[in-house]
């Protein structure tokens, strides 16, 4: 009916003003033809944003929200608005570049594709698959991601394939798929319309997912009773929004979560009803370990033994250790255990880089399973992913170093099912876990790592002890490729660059933090030599003799591949479904996505037979209570390194800021990186405001400008620099520790000084 | 001629009236994020994001109405004193990167404001500014309240209160950067043509809406009083119901006609 009324209204006024008009038509500039409007997804964040983006002779030239979109509902945000602009920056790279001497001089494709070719045959054949590796993003589409995972699976036979995801978001997805067996969130951003209380655990939305944020203050200025909680370890923009802000010391939400936990069960509030039917407890016992993931065994447990682990997490005890009051401590779990209030929890990548990140995870969602305010219109636990691909999304594409699409390179069944639909012999598909993102660069060093292609990201800037990869990559026989559309640091170091189609000149689908996938249309032309990284890969792989593997042409290996990932059963729409609006929710069952998974009224592989909730994702169809101990963190501020450092990011810059510091706009409202210090920490080491100083930890310095009471404020004692600045990569001075379940880098907090420069 | 021309404006007044009619309250308050339209009390059903995508935005109306002279600090005749700050069309576009772009923040904030994004403290009604020497500027949409998600700051002047200043006071008194010049990337960059006002059917007919209406439906915020730029003042701010005579020129109709692309250039 509504698009009966369109039709009609559209045809009304195209009448009208053409019978008003009957020849008065206003010269336009008669060179420009006239903007024609396309739906696209914006890729920077992982919201999922829809924007329409105005193309006039074959360029972008302005863009605005899509009101019809369910996500951002004709909003932007300041990377949105402008991220058109990325597009035409006068140091694009266009064509490809090769070493010679040492120097990288412009080539072409053939060449590129050729030269990488022949190394990756010749890596294989002397060093063996393993030898091979491949460093993908979050940024990249899902369609990359599959033909990449393709090319090292079926292809090449390892599984040595991770991405930036690594870095951001592998702690959420770990305890995701520990606590409810699948690795997509449960809820999605609807429960923003829906929740009483938002509690933000260390998420600075307004910043990191300023759209989202926009809607949580919709949501309160509409509705009475509404309140927004900030619990977090430094005073941000969204604290100021919040109706209340509450700091705990860094690296403490594991005791602060199991202290509600303890609170909720001392006063009975948690709901026994839904712990009964719908939840199952857990311990673990886990190796440590650095390199790798490390597993871990479950052991159940019951509710008694819960009831006494929680004993030693009291609200008083708790208070010491994390800084916040006992009795604040009792108001949040009054506030979550109210049963006539929906909570939504949300966190995002700056809790994750923890070095338990799956831990702290699990104790959120803990917090949610013991009140029963999970999967439902404004309940849950919602972890922001940062990057449009979630694990989920990456997991559909098999894009993981223990993955194959939809599945595990562990099971057998899976890799029965890969061979099947990739036409290969099942024992091409290499058992071997594969290398992780600090595990692949870790391999440059000892060698066992001997040709790496980095498509869409840029490590050497945010991996810690990046400085030792570079060293490495100096003095050794290592090829690396990168795939890019900017000069980086990583570029800098590379073997061959590929040239790298951006967003608007290459079709491709990209998921977002809620499992939505959006199609994104090609509306213009790559410059030059530009191709999308899947392109790219699908040459290379051709050259090396896995040709068979990607019988498509440029025109149609979206369309193909897509294809061929549904043929993978893991719940993704269809290429159809996905062209005609703005974006489906995984699993897609029908004309609609699923919002609340387990949840019957809303999912269809939910039993209803089960009750109100199905916990399908695991065996038991009962999610995990996980007994999570507090673990000191490894590195903690001592006389010599007296200030915690934190980092993370800002609303103007997105990654490393390869995009986003080409966009003039956001260029001149974050042109560098700043270092945020309290007055009276200022005070004390006699820093002024604007004046250079330098930021030194375990493993190095930088200088850069200080900030007194600026955008943020961080408490006595504590520092935060952003880390988009290329300029200061402070990253790479943060401790070089993963979360042993997660692979995760620990990246997020560490030790520091702050020094005059004399 | 005249009867040909009343058929046609009765036409016209009829097509509006059916889109007013036919859009339900809760589409007005999503896309047009208006408040006085909601009815707190009514729940959303879950699942209606995802239906309701099917449904066409068209920017309600009712926003014409939020901003009228009496609700605002500005005189809406006010003669401009502007010396110290001149708005003209050249500063208004100098500020957008494209037409419809939202316009990064021309002045300095303080710490204070610039944490807690009180710019609905000036930007709402408006009135004489005695810390810039000029007229505050309206914001159409003042329901939005988190400014910065899409007004990029301007980084050498953040933290500068900007003290009070006389209306000679010359820019360069107040605008000394603290911390340097920024050196902005180059790109090569083409916006979309300034929109221009036109008149198709006579020379005495109201000029048609040359631009976009999404967050910009408030017309009298941008159009009315010494606050708004010099060139795109309206002449009869009391006559509030602008679009009773400035129709949508087509290309900005109420709806953007979108085409989803195929996946390949031809």
């Amino acid at each position: 009916m509504s698009v009966d009324r369109r039709t009609f209204l559209k045809g009304a006024a195209v009448a009208s003003v053409a019978a008003v008009a009957p020849a008065g038509i206003v010269a336009g500039s008669a060179a420009r033809s006239t903007p024609a409007w396309h739906r696209t997804a914006c890729t920077f964040c992982g919201v999922g944003c829809s924007l329409l983006v105005a193309v006039q002779d074959g360029r972008a030239v302005a863009a605005k929200g899509d009101t019809d979109s369910p996500v951002n509902r004709g909003l932007g945000c300041v990377k949105g608005y402008h991220a058109i602009q990325t597009l035409y920056g006068r140091d694009r790279i266009t064509r490809p570049l090769v070493r010679r001497n040492g120097v990288l001089v412009e080539t072409d494709l053939d060449t590129a594709w050729d030269a990488i070719a022949a190394r990756l045959r010749e890596t294989v054949a002397r060093h063996g698959a393993d030898a091979a590796g491949l460093y993908g993003s979050g940024q990249w589409s899902v369609v990359d991601a599959y033909i990449a995972a393709k090319l090292f699976k079926a292809g090449i036979g390892t599984n040595n394939i991770d991405t930036s995801v690594r870095l951001r978001h592998a702690a959420a997805a770990t305890a995701l798929a520990s606590t409810y067996g699948l690795d997509g969130a449960p809820g999605c951003h609807e429960d923003i319309e829906h929740a009483d209380v938002f509690v933000l655990w260390s998420h600075n939305m307004a910043e990191t997912d300023p759209v989202l944020f926009s809607r949580l203050l919709e949501r309160r200025r509409t509705h009475a009773g509404v309140r927004i909680i900030d619990v977090g370890t430094r005073t941000t923009r969204t604290s100021y929004a919040a109706d209340r802000s509450l700091q705990y010391a860094p690296l403490a939400e594991i005791p602060l979560a199991n202290a509600i936990c303890h609170e909720l069960v001392r006063r009975r509030a948690h709901n026994a009803s839904f712990v009964a039917r719908h939840v199952a407890f857990a311990r673990a016992t886990a190796s440590a370990g650095d390199d790798d993931i490390s597993g871990e065994t479950s052991h159940p447990v019951d509710w008694a033994e819960y009831v006494r682990f929680l004993e030693q997490w009291s609200p008083d005890r708790v208070a010491a250790l994390t800084g916040v009051a006992a009795e604040d401590i009792r108001w949040l779990a009054s506030l979550y255990g109210d049963r006539t209030r929906r909570v939504l929890t949300t966190w995002d990548s700056e809790l994750n880089r923890h070095h338990r990140g799956a831990w702290a995870n699990n104790v959120l969602h803990n917090i949610h399973l013991l009140t029963g305010k999970v999967s439902s219109p404004g309940n849950g636990a919602f972890c922001c992913t940062g990057q449009p691909n979630g694990a989920d999304s990456l997991h559909a594409a098999g894009a993981s170093p223990d993955g194959l699409p939809g599945g595990s390179a562990h099971a057998a069944v899976d890799r029965g099912r890969a061979a099947r639909v990739w036409g290969v012999a099942e024992e091409r598909i290499s058992t071997r876990r594969g290398r992780t993102a600090t595990g692949l660069f870790r391999g440059i060093i000892d060698g066992s790592i001997r040709f790496l292609w980095v498509q869409a990201a840029n490590p050497l800037v945010n991996l810690a002890g990046a400085d030792r990869y570079q060293a490495a990559l100096r003095s050794q026989d290592i090829f690396l490729v990168v795939t890019d559309a900017y000069p980086t640091a990583t570029t800098a170091m590379a073997d061959v660059v590929l040239p790298a189609a951006l967003w608007l000149e290459r079709e491709g689908v990209y998921g977002s933090s809620e499992r939505r996938s959006q199609y994104v249309p090609r509306l213009v032309q790559a410059p030059g030599s530009a191709r999308p990284d899947g392109w790219h890969t699908i040459e290379v792989a051709r050259r090396a003799g896995y040709g068979e593997l990607f019988p498509w042409n440029e025109a149609m290996y979206v369309t193909e591949a897509w294809r061929e990932m549904e043929r993978f059963e893991s719940g993704l729409p269809g290429m159809a479904q996905l062209r005609a609006g703005s974006g489906i929710l995984s699993p897609a069952n029908g004309a609609e996505g699923t919002s609340w998974r387990f949840n019957p009224a809303h999912d269809a592989a939910a039993d209803r037979r089960r009750g109100d909730f199905d916990f399908y994702g695991n065996a038991d169809h009962r999610a995990r209570i996980w007994l999570r101990p507090h673990e000191p963190p490894p590195e903690s501020p001592d006389a010599r390194f007296p200030l915690w450092l934190s980092t993370g990011a800002v609303l103007e810059h997105a990654g490393t800021g390869t995009l986003t510091r080409r966009i003039p706009v956001l260029q001149r409202a974050a042109p560098h990186a700043w270092v945020e210090l309290n007055e009276s920490d200022a005070r004390d080491l006699g820093v002024r405001n604007g004046e250079r100083v330098r930021v030194s930890t375990r493993r190095g310095a930088i200088d850069v400008q200080a900030r007194i009471d600026h955008r943020t404020q961080p408490p006595v004692g504590q520092i935060f620099v952003p880390a988009f600045d290329e300029a200061v990569p402070i990253q790479r001075l943060m401790p070089d520790v993963v979360c042993p379940l997660s692979g995760q880098p620990a990246s997020g907090k560490c030790a520091a000084r702050v020094e005059r420069i004399v | 001629m005249r009867v040909r021309i009343i058929v046609l404006g009765t036409l016209g007044a009829a097509a509006l009236w059916l889109l007013l009619l036919g859009l339900d309250r809760a589409l007005v308050y999503r896309l047009a994020a208006n408040a006085a339209t909601v009815d707190a009390e009514a729940e959303e059903p879950a699942g209606a994001a995802i239906r309701r995508r099917t449904l066409v935005p068209i920017p309600s109306e009712a926003l014409v109405f939020r901003t009228t002279p009496a609700g605002v600090a500005n005189d809406a005749h006010a003669p401009r004193s502007d010396k110290a700050h001149p708005r003209t069309l050249a500063t208004f576009r100098g500020l957008r990167a494209y037409p419809g772009a939202p316009p990064r923040v021309p002045h300095g904030l303080t710490a204070e404001e610039f944490r807690t994004t009180t710019c609905n403290t000036c930007h709402e009604r408006g009135g004489w500014s005695s810390r810039f020497a000029a007229y505050v500027p309206l914001t159409p949409h003042p329901e939005w309240a988190s400014c910065l998600q899409c007004h990029a700051i301007d980084a050498p002047l953040m933290g500068s209160a900007l003290p009070g200043v006389g209306a000679d006071a010359v820019c360069a008194q107040c605008h000394a950067p603290a911390s340097g010049r920024v050196a902005l990337p180059a790109i090569d960059w083409l916006p979309m043509d300034w929109p221009r006002v036109r008149s198709r059917a006579h020379d005495g007919m109201p000029p048609e809406i040359p631009h976009h209406l999404q967050l910009r439906g408030n017309c009298l915020a941008c159009h009315m009083g010494p606050g708004a730029v010099a060139e795109l003042r309206t002449t009869h701010p009391e006559r509030a119901n602008c679009r009773q005579c400035h129709l949508a020129a087509d290309e900005f109709s109420f709806s953007t006609a979108v085409s989803v692309a195929e996946g390949w250039l031809p």
